[in-house]
């Protein structure tokens, strides 16, 4: 037998429906997006987390020019050193008849041991290469998936200038590779850029490098000290050109894994609380509207003995209905779309398998936390229903009175008497109202804070490429070579401008804090590789100074004129202290800048360079890049043209989908409290409205009357929305700046019109559902009652 | 009947019935009525003799089953929804039990509602003076007393100077007193600007006041009496 009480309440949610539906989708989404964003979060945590533990990803990384591999036996030695593997990394050149870009190969010597040794593949195809084989040949995946490349197929890679054919025996994945950048890139080009495995003796001859190797893995104990390993892996290769080692937090595809995962989890912090409020402010305005609706019930039910205790009971139960119903459909949704993320982010980033974690404990906090909130939005409400003395409950209450907030009314303008109703009405119920605008700002707000980005990105790209880094190509040699190969690049076919330039590594410090970076030497006053000053000026580069990158000055704690450490890592490897010249702008990576010959000064060398920046006559591109394939001394090359169409293509290949996802909710949000805010406006009003039917005011015109509450709303609502997306956008700029890059906060006019006019858009939606009730008012049936 | 100028009303065989499920209520059975310009009539009749359902579809509000009323030579039975509206607009005045005022605005305003959307209206503040609220044009409903907030109702009624002004039981939730002075509001404005009058009461003493009285039973007019003189409602005995 279900007690009376409960079967109204049963009843009311069916009455209800709609409302209750807007509210608990509101809620849902709260709980969806907390689910979401963790799940996600801590799927990819614990897959990268097991991928790395059962294929051995080292804990720190060291390249050298040549050390002799009895080298290995002291750094094995080293104090909590698990396991060290000499290995032979080099890039080499793609020489595929279907590309005439350039595009670059990383090439990695496979351990003597087969499938043992840290950083082991994952085969998904094929199998190794015979230890013995010169020829063959295991590529990543996600290279050989560009190129449709199969256990079996050929291609041809430069190595140290010579052009080898090689066989494939294998498709693999790395977790050294989770994120393949290739160099000189800013995102990840799976077409551009492989990683193909090969058996030592081949590398060995190819780069002259028998009984000795070019990278050193380490793996350490668990709790080990990385400094302290590092600080002795460098003492032991500095002979041999270590540029210094590495640790994994500083390993470029764990690093910008790592990234990705930070901005998922702020997410995942940012959103839910937002929705939770706004379904809490739901509850309150509709459940106050019910308990209003109700009193004489209310007064009824006490009169013939229900406690107050019983009664709040049944508002509380009816409350926690509605938040079970959200909260199911939430975790339903959030478990799908969890997974589905964290497959989106499987396969973009390549992992071998993926581990959904189930982990209850984050269920169970959505779960009370949306029941709380709603719980927390019915307290109030429910508070004042229980409060009613009986005798007053069942008369009718006090008719609505206007006098004390109206007097600033009566010196309106000439306003017509219906807009005047909808003032008063707006004024006499601030609570109400309040929620209301603040229910839609939020949904402005969060339009705001995603729809930003798309021109933070055209403004970095602006910055980036068309005015800092101008030149059409750049080419890094294999080695540093002298200036004059500068000119050289000169006389290549297609080039119309040749640049020099020259990077070394270095670790820059002050006071205790510091970073490690290249240094990049560039003219006086460079033409195609520019550096750029916080205002966008071109800057010539000081006598002897540095200049360094916001970032870069952030981390360091610098500002124009300090002194800092510079210990370079190549070359007589000299520390010498350089003063601070200027802050410039920069968004990828942290930098700084020297005059070449500055530069070359410090470092004790002639004149010599790294690479040229070039502009490339578009008629002859084929052409050049062909020529520049063909020359020894060339490392690898990177378009500008081919990184920035890549960058583009995978930020809006994530953004759309980020984007849909937020203007999905940001609409439940603006549906949600608009259905809800007019369903009570109408109950509130249905009587007036009727009356004014009757009056002979047409549909239009008294539809008109609770529309123009609702505009009002909605209109109150946009500058406080573009108010707090502005704040929600610069959380997330902070949440998502790293070292590896920054994100500009540029709000266009146009992101916040386009967030208001989704809202406006979503708004109309929901009134239009009103406006069949509005038509439908039953005027003889209100003429009849009284309230 | 007296019928000595224009017929401003008529109907003829005017039929409404309800259903609800398998029942059938036969609210209007034929009715067959005339009015003149200007004249105040009062209806009686039992609780459920079909007085409202009348006074509704005459008004606008709602719609019959079957038979026709005409407004002068417009027939009301052919209007649509729009053309309702449009009626009541420009021709009707209601008074209602529960004066329907907005409580959000003023007695002056609650009225200007009215004039802003009519075609030939009186100042609010005439209308009010009308009804002898004049002082009281800057009260909300809920400072006046429920005899006020009626006249306030009466003069929104009367302010776009209707050819026709309809009330249900505009006594109805009042004493007799205030009830009184509501009765001389309506007299007056009947008198002054001559609008046609149809009052729906329980009270079979507002008779006396009248043109002429209609009694409602099971649905139609069952006792028509006209007065040769009427009274003013200060000499009616309640
Ligand atoms: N909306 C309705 N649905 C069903 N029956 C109705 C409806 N309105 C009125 N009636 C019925 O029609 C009859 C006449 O009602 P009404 O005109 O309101 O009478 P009166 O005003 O004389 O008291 C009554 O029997 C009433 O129950
Ligand atoms: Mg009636």
């Amino acid at each position: 037998m279900i007690p009376p009480l409960r079967r109204k309440m049963f009843r009311d949610l069916l009455r209800l429906w709609a409302q209750v539906l807007a509210i608990a989708l509101v809620l849902a989404a709260g709980v969806a997006t907390l689910i979401l964003g963790n799940g996600a979060y801590s799927s990819l945590h614990e897959t990268r987390a097991r991928y790395y533990d059962s294929y051995r990803f080292a804990d720190v990384f060291a390249d050298v020019t040549r050390a002799p591999r009895a080298l290995m036996a002291e750094i094995a030695a080293i104090e909590d050193v698990l396991a060290a593997e000499a290995r032979i990394v080099k890039l080499g050149l793609l020489d595929l008849p279907a590309m005439t870009e350039p595009g670059t190969m990383l090439l990695v010597s496979l351990p003597e041991g087969g499938a043992r040794g840290l950083n082991r593949l994952h085969l998904r195809q094929g199998r190794l290469p015979d230890p013995q084989s010169a020829r063959e040949v295991v590529l990543s995946e996600g290279f050989a998936r560009a190129h449709r490349l199969r256990p079996g197929d050929s291609l041809a890679v430069l190595m140290n200038g010579q052009r080898r054919e090689m066989t494939v025996t294998g498709i693999a994945l790395s977790p050294e590779f989770i994120y393949a950048l290739g160099p000189g890139e800013m995102m990840p080009d799976p077409r551009r850029f492989g990683i193909a495995w090969l058996p030592r003796p081949g590398m060995e001859a190819a780069y002259d490098l028998e009984s000795a190797f070019s990278n050193v893995v380490l793996k350490l104990a668990p709790g080990a000290s990385v400094d302290r390993a590092i600080e002795a892996l460098d003492r032991l290769t500095a002979p041999y050109g270590g540029g210094g080692a590495t640790a994994r937090s500083d390993q470029t595809s764990h690093a910008f894994l790592d990234a990705e995962l930070r901005q998922l989890s702020a997410m995942a912090r940012i959103l839910p609380p937002i929705f939770l409020l706004v379904a809490a402010m739901l509850v309150n305005i509709t459940l106050s509207r019910l308990i209003t609706l109700e009193r004489e019930q209310i007064g009824l039910l006490k009169a013939i003995g229900y406690s107050s205790r019983a009664i709040a009971q049944h508002y509380l139960e009816f409350v926690l209905a509605i938040a079970a119903l959200g909260i199911v459909i939430g975790l339903a949704a959030g478990v799908w779309l969890g997974a589905g993320l964290a497959q989106l982010y499987a396969s973009f980033f390549s992992f071998p398998f993926l581990v959904f974690t189930r982990d209850p404990q984050i269920y169970g906090v959505a779960a009370a936390v949306s029941a709380a909130s709603a719980a927390g939005g019915a307290l109030f409400a429910v508070r004042a229903a229980i409060a009613l003395p009986p005798a007053i409950a069942m008369s009718p209450p006090a008719p609505a009175d206007y006098r004390a907030r109206t007097g600033f009314l009566r010196r309106r303008l000439s306003l017509r008497q219906t807009d005047v109703m909808i003032l008063r009405h707006l004024v006499h119920w601030p609570l109400r109202t309040a929620s209301g605008v603040l229910g839609m700002a939020m949904s402005v707000a969060i339009l705001v804070a995603s729809l930003w980005s798309f021109g933070s990105i055209d403004h970095m790209i602006d910055v980036t490429f068309t005015r800092a880094e101008r030149h059409d190509a750049r080419v890094v040699f294999t080695d540093t070579r002298p200036a004059r190969a500068a000119y050289a690049m000169r006389q290549m076919p297609g080039v119309l401008a040749a640049e020099p330039f020259r990077a070394v590594s270095a670790q820059i410090s002050h006071r205790n804090l510091s970073r490690r970076l290249s240094v990049i030497g560039k003219p006086e006053t460079p033409l195609l590789s520019r550096v750029l000053s916080p205002d966008l000026r071109p800057m010539t580069m000081p006598e002897a100074g540095l200049i360094v990158s916001e970032a870069l000055a952030e981390a360091l704690d610098v500002r124009p004129g300090d002194r800092v450490t510079v210990e370079f890592l190549e070359g007589a490897r000299r520390t010498v202290t350089l003063p601070v010249s200027g802050v410039s702008l920069g968004y990828v990576g942290l930098g700084a800048a020297m005059e070449l010959s500055a530069l070359n000064r410090a470092l004790g060398d002639g004149d010599v360079i790294s690479g040229v920046g070039l502009l490339i006559d578009d008629a002859e591109r084929d052409a050049f890049y062909a020529a520049a394939k063909d020359t020894p001394t060339t490392g690898f090359v990177t378009v500008t043209a081919l990184t920035v169409a890549r960058f583009k293509e995978t930020l809006a290949e994530n953004i759309t989908i980020m984007i849909t996802v937020y203007v999905a909710l940001a609409g439940i949000i603006a549906v949600g409290v608009v259905y809800n805010f007019s369903r009570i406006a109408l109950s509130e009003q249905g009587r007036e409205l009727a009356s004014l039917r009757v009056l002979g005011f047409s549909r239009r015109e008294v539809a008109g009357i609770l529309l123009g509450e609702l505009v009002a709303i909605v209109l109150l609502a946009q500058p406080l929305g573009w108010f707090l997306g502005y704040l929600m956008g610069l959380g997330m700029v902070s949440a998502f700046s790293s070292d590896l890059y920054r994100v500009p906060f540029v709000i266009r006019p146009d992101v916040y019109a386009t967030a208001s006019l989704i809202v406006g858009a979503a708004a109309l939606a929901s009134a239009l559902a009103i406006r069949g009730r509005i038509n439908n008012l039953n005027m003889i049936e209100v003429l009849k009652t009284r309230e | 009947m007296a019928i000595d100028g224009k017929i401003i009303f008529r109907t003829k065989g005017l039929t409404k019935i309800y259903r609800s499920g398998a029942q059938e209520v036969h609210a209007l059975r034929r009715v067959d009525f005339q009015a003149a310009r200007g004249e105040f009539i009062v209806i009686l009749g039992p609780s459920g003799s079909g007085k409202s359902t009348f006074l509704n579809i005459v008004g606008g509000l709602d719609t019959a089953t079957a038979g026709k009323a005409w407004f002068g030579d417009r027939e009301l039975t052919a209007l649509d929804e729009r053309g309702l509206t449009r009626y009541r607009r420009d021709h009707v005045g209601f008074v209602f039990q529960f004066y329907n005022l907005v409580p959000s605005l003023t007695a002056h305003e609650n009225v200007a509602l009215v004039t802003e959307i009519a075609r030939r209206p009186m100042s609010p503040d005439e209308a009010l003076a009308l009804v002898g609220l004049s002082d009281r044009r800057d009260h909300f409903p809920a400072q006046l007393s429920g005899g006020e907030q009626q006249r306030v109702a009466i003069a929104r009624a009367i302010a776009k100077n209707p050819e026709v002004l309809l009330c249900d039981e505009p006594t109805g939730a009042l004493d007799s007193v205030t009830g009184i002075r509501v009765l001389e509001a309506l007299t007056q404005v009947n008198r002054t600007i001559g609008t046609t009058t149809l009052v729906i009461t329980h009270n079979a003493a507002i008779r006396e006041i009248a043109d002429r009285v209609l009694r409602f039973a099971d649905g139609r007019i069952v006792d028509e009496t006209v007065n040769a003189a009427r009274k003013s409602p200060a000499e009616v005995s309640w």
